[in-house]
C-alpha cells in the first residue's frame, strides 16, 4: 500500500477537471450520434449518406415525398432503427448498473450479472419459452419474473449478513449457478431444436427489437438515471469506505440494498428483452472511470454514452461477420470486449510502471 | 471552523459495549469540554477504537449513552450527528481514482440536501480547507497518489469543510513517519475545535494533549493532565514496561524513556 502510493507520487497524476470533462462528455456524446446514424446505413441494403439523411430527416414520414426506395426506408425506420435503439438502452443500462454496483460494493469486479439476475432470467425465459405456450410476451414476462425471484432468493439466503458486501456478493454467486443449475436441466431435457433456440436466446441478440418493445427498457432506464443522479453524493461518499460514509451521516447499508434493488430491476428489464449479454456491465465503467476518473456523476454520463455506442457497434458487428448469418452479440461483446480490455490493461500499467 | 458553544460540551456516561457476552468496554464516563485536545491512550485492545466508536455512533452501548449538547448521540439523526462530529479513521481506504478535490468535498454531504448541487460558496469550502492543510496545489491530483501524511491532511480537511464541532481522529498517526506525524497532529490542534484522538506514541500524547484518557481492558485506568496519567506506576501497571517520566530539559514538556533491561514487550 504504501510502497504503491509512493512511486504514483512520482508520476504526479493529474485528474480530469470540470471543463475537460465538460468536452469529454461531449465527444462522447458524439461518439454515440455517430454509431446511430453509421448503424442506421450499415448492412446488406447499401444505403448511400444522402439516402440516409432523406430517410431519416427529410421524409421520416413515408418514402412516397421522397426519391426512395420504399423497401429501404422501411429497413431503416422499421429493422434497423429499433434495434440499433434496443442496443444503445442495452448498453447504456448494463454499464451505469455495473459502474453504480461496482461504488457501492467498492468491488471492481461487480457487474450487473453478479447476483444472478441473468441467471434468473434466463430460468425464467426458458420456463416461459419451453414448458408454458410460447409467445414473445411470456417470454419477456417469465424472464422478469426469474430475475426478481433471483434478487429475493439472494436477499433471503444472505439473511442477516446482506449487511455484508462480500457475503452479498458470495449469496449472489451462489443463486446464480443454482439457477444456471436449473435452466441446464431443463435444456438437457428438450428437444434439440428448443435447445437450439433457447440457447440463441441465452447468448443475446437485438434481431427482433420492435419500437413498442422499447417501452419499458427506456422507462426503467430513465428511472435508474434519475435516482442515480440523485443519489450522486451518497453513492460517491461510499466509494471511501462504509465506516467513513456512516460518519458522513450516510445510511449505507440501506442505500446499498436499494441501488442493488435498482440495477436488479433494469438488468432484468433488459434480459428479459434482448438475453443475457455479459461484460458489458463490467468492463464498460471501468473504461469510464479510467476515461473521467470516479466520481459518480461523470461516471454516469460517461457509462451511458460509451456503453450505448459500444453496444451498437458490436451488433452492427454482430450482423455483419458472417455473411447471412447473425451471430449472438453475447458472443461478440465478450470477445471484442475482452481484448479490447486487455489493450487498456495494457496501456495502463505502462502508464503507472 | 466554529468555535463551539461552551453548552457544546460531549458527554460519556457509564458507557458499557459488550460483543455478545465479551464485554469490550465497562462503564466508561468522562466529559469534553470545547476545543479540548483529549488522547485516548492504553495497549492494543484496551477499547480505543470501540469507544471512539461508540462516540460517534458507529457502535450503539449497550448500556449507558453517550451525549452532545445534552442530547443523546442515539437521537440525533444521521445527518444532525454528522453535522456535529467529524472523524478521520485510521487508514483513508480508496480503490478508485478519486481526486484529492472529490474526498474533500465529500466532507459537505452532512449540510447538502440530495438535490443539490455544489454551489460556488461550496467549492470555496474546499479550496480554503486545502488551503488550510497545506494541499491546494494537490486539489486535482488522484488521492490514492499522495503520500500518507498527504492523506490523513485531505481527510482532516474533509473534516474542516465537514464544519463540526467535534473532531475525532483514530490513530491519525499511525504509519507515519515522525515529521508527518507531528505535522497531522499539530494541524489537528490548530483547528480550534475539540479534538479527540486516539495514539500511541505516549511522548506524542503528552506533547499534544491537554488531557488523557488511560484505557486498559474496557476501563478508564486514569484521567486528568499528562502528568497525572503518565506515571510511572500506571505506564508499568497498564502496558507492563518499566519506564522513567520526568521533564525534558528543552521543551518542558513530560518526556518517556522506556527501559529495555527487563520487559520487552512485542506491544
Amino acid at each position: 500500500m504504501r510502497t504503491s502510493s509512493m512511486s504514483a507520487s512520482q508520476t504526479n497524476t493529474v485528474l480530469l477537471r470540470e471543463k475537460q470533462f465538460f468536452w469529454f462528455i461531449v465527444g462522447a456524446f458524439l461518439l454515440l450520434i455517430l454509431s446511430v446514424f453509421f448503424a442506421a446505413g450499415a448492412g446488406r441494403a447499401e444505403l448511400t449518406v444522402v439516402d440516409l439523411f432523406q430517410i431519416l430527416f427529410v421524409c421520416p414520414g413515408s418514402s412516397h415525398e421522397c426519391a426512395i426506395d420504399a423497401i429501404n426506408h422501411q429497413i431503416v425506420w422499421e429493422i434497423r432503427l429499433p434495434r440499433i435503439m434496443m442496443a444503445m438502452i442495452t448498453g447504456a443500462g448494463l454499464s451505469i448498473c455495473g459502474a453504480i454496483l461496482q461504488s457501492v460494493t467498492r468491488n471492481p469486479l461487480a457487474d450487473p450479472y453478479l447476483f444472478g439476475i441473468s441467471s434468473g432470467a434466463s430460468l425464467g425465459a426458458v420456463i416461459a419459452m419451453s414448458i408454458i405456450a410460447n409467445g414473445v410476451i411470456s417470454v419477456t414476462f417469465g424472464a422478469m419474473l426469474g430475475g426478481a425471484l433471483s434478487v429475493v432468493l439472494m436477499l433471503v439466503l444472505a439473511g442477516k449478513a446482506a449487511t455484508q458486501v462480500e457475503r452479498l456478493l458470495l449469496s449472489g454467486v451462489a443463486v446464480s449457478f443454482m439457477l444456471s443449475a436449473f435452466t441446464s436441466l431443463i435444456l438437457y431435457y428438450s428437444s434439440p431444436e428448443k435447445a437450439a433456440t433457447l440457447l440463441f436466446w441465452m447468448m443475446g441478440s437485438f434481431s427482433n427489437s420492435q419500437w413498442h418493445q422499447l417501452l419499458l427498457p427506456s422507462l426503467f432506464l430513465i428511472a435508474a438515471i434519475i435516482l442515480f443522479t440523485v443519489y450522486r453524493r451518497w453513492i460517491g461518499a461510499m466509494q471511501a469506505g462504509d465506516e467513513s460514509a456512516q460518519t458522513l451521516g450516510i445510511p449505507v447499508n440501506q442505500l446499498r440494498l436499494f441501488m442493488l434493488l435498482v440495477c436488479a430491476a433494469l438488468t432484468a428489464v433488459i434480459v428479459a428483452h434482448v438475453g443475457g449479454i455479459g461484460f458489458v456491465g463490467l468492463m464498460i465503467p471501468h473504461i469510464a472511470r479510467f476515461i473521467v476518473g470516479a466520481q459518480i456523476h461523470r461516471m454516469i454520463a460517461m457509462s451511458l454514452f460509451l456503453g450505448g455506442s459500444f453496444m451498437i457497434w458490436v451488433d452492427v458487428i454482430a450482423r455483419s461477420l458472417l455473411s447471412n448469418q447473425v451471430l449472438p452479440v453475447g458472443i461478440v461483446t465478450s470477445a471484442v470486449g475482452s481484448l479490447f480490455f486487455f489493450i487498456i490493461l495494457k496501456r495502463r500499467t505502462k502508464i503507472i510502471a | 471552523m466554529d468555535v463551539s458553544l461552551q453548552k457544546d460540551l460531549m458527554t460519556v456516561e457509564s458507557l458499557s459495549w459488550r460483543v455478545q457476552d465479551k464485554s469490550i468496554l465497562n462503564n466508561v464516563s468522562f466529559s469534553v469540554c470545547p476545543t479540548e485536545f483529549v488522547g485516548i491512550i492504553g495497549p492494543n485492545g484496551a477499547g480505543k477504537s470501540s469507544l471512539l466508536r461508540c462516540l460517534y455512533g458507529v457502535n450503539v452501548p449497550t448500556e449507558g449513552e453517550v451525549r452532545i449538547a445534552d442530547k443523546n448521540i442515539l437521537e440525533y439523526s444521521r445527518q444532525a450527528l454528522a453535522q456535529k462530529i467529524a472523524v478521520v479513521l485510521q487508514e483513508p481506504p480508496s480503490r478508485f481514482e478519486l481526486s484529492v478535490n472529490d474526498v474533500i468535498a465529500m466532507g459537505l454531504t452532512p449540510q447538502k440536501s440530495l438535490l443539490s448541487f455544489d454551489n460556488h460558496l461550496d467549492k470555496q469550502k474546499v479550496i480554503e480547507a486545502s488551503r488550510q492543510v497545506d494541499l491546494l496545489d494537490k486539489l486535482h491530483q488522484s488521492f490514492n497518489s499522495l503520500s500518507g501524511g498527504e492523506k490523513q491532511r485531505a481527510m482532516i480537511a474533509r473534516a474542516i469543510v465537514q464544519d463540526t464541532h467535534v473532531l475525532i481522529l483514530d490513530e491519525p498517526t499511525n504509519h507515519l513517519d515522525i515529521r508527518h506525524q507531528l505535522e497531522v497532529l499539530t494541524l489537528a490542534k490548530s483547528l480550534q475545535v475539540t479534538v479527540i484522538c486516539s495514539m500511541h506514541d505516549l511522548n506524542l500524547a503528552a506533547t499534544f494533549c491537554d488531557r488523557l484518557i488511560l484505557l486498559d481492558q474496557g476501563s478508564i485506568i486514569a484521567e486528568g493532565s499528562p502528568e497525572s496519567v503518565l506515571t510511572e506506576a500506571n505506564l508499568n501497571r497498564v502496558f507492563d514496561i518499566k519506564a522513567k517520566v520526568d521533564t525534558h530539559p528543552f521543551t518542558q514538556k513530560l518526556r518517556i524513556t522506556f527501559d529495555l533491561g527487563e520487559h520487552i514487550d512485542a506491544d
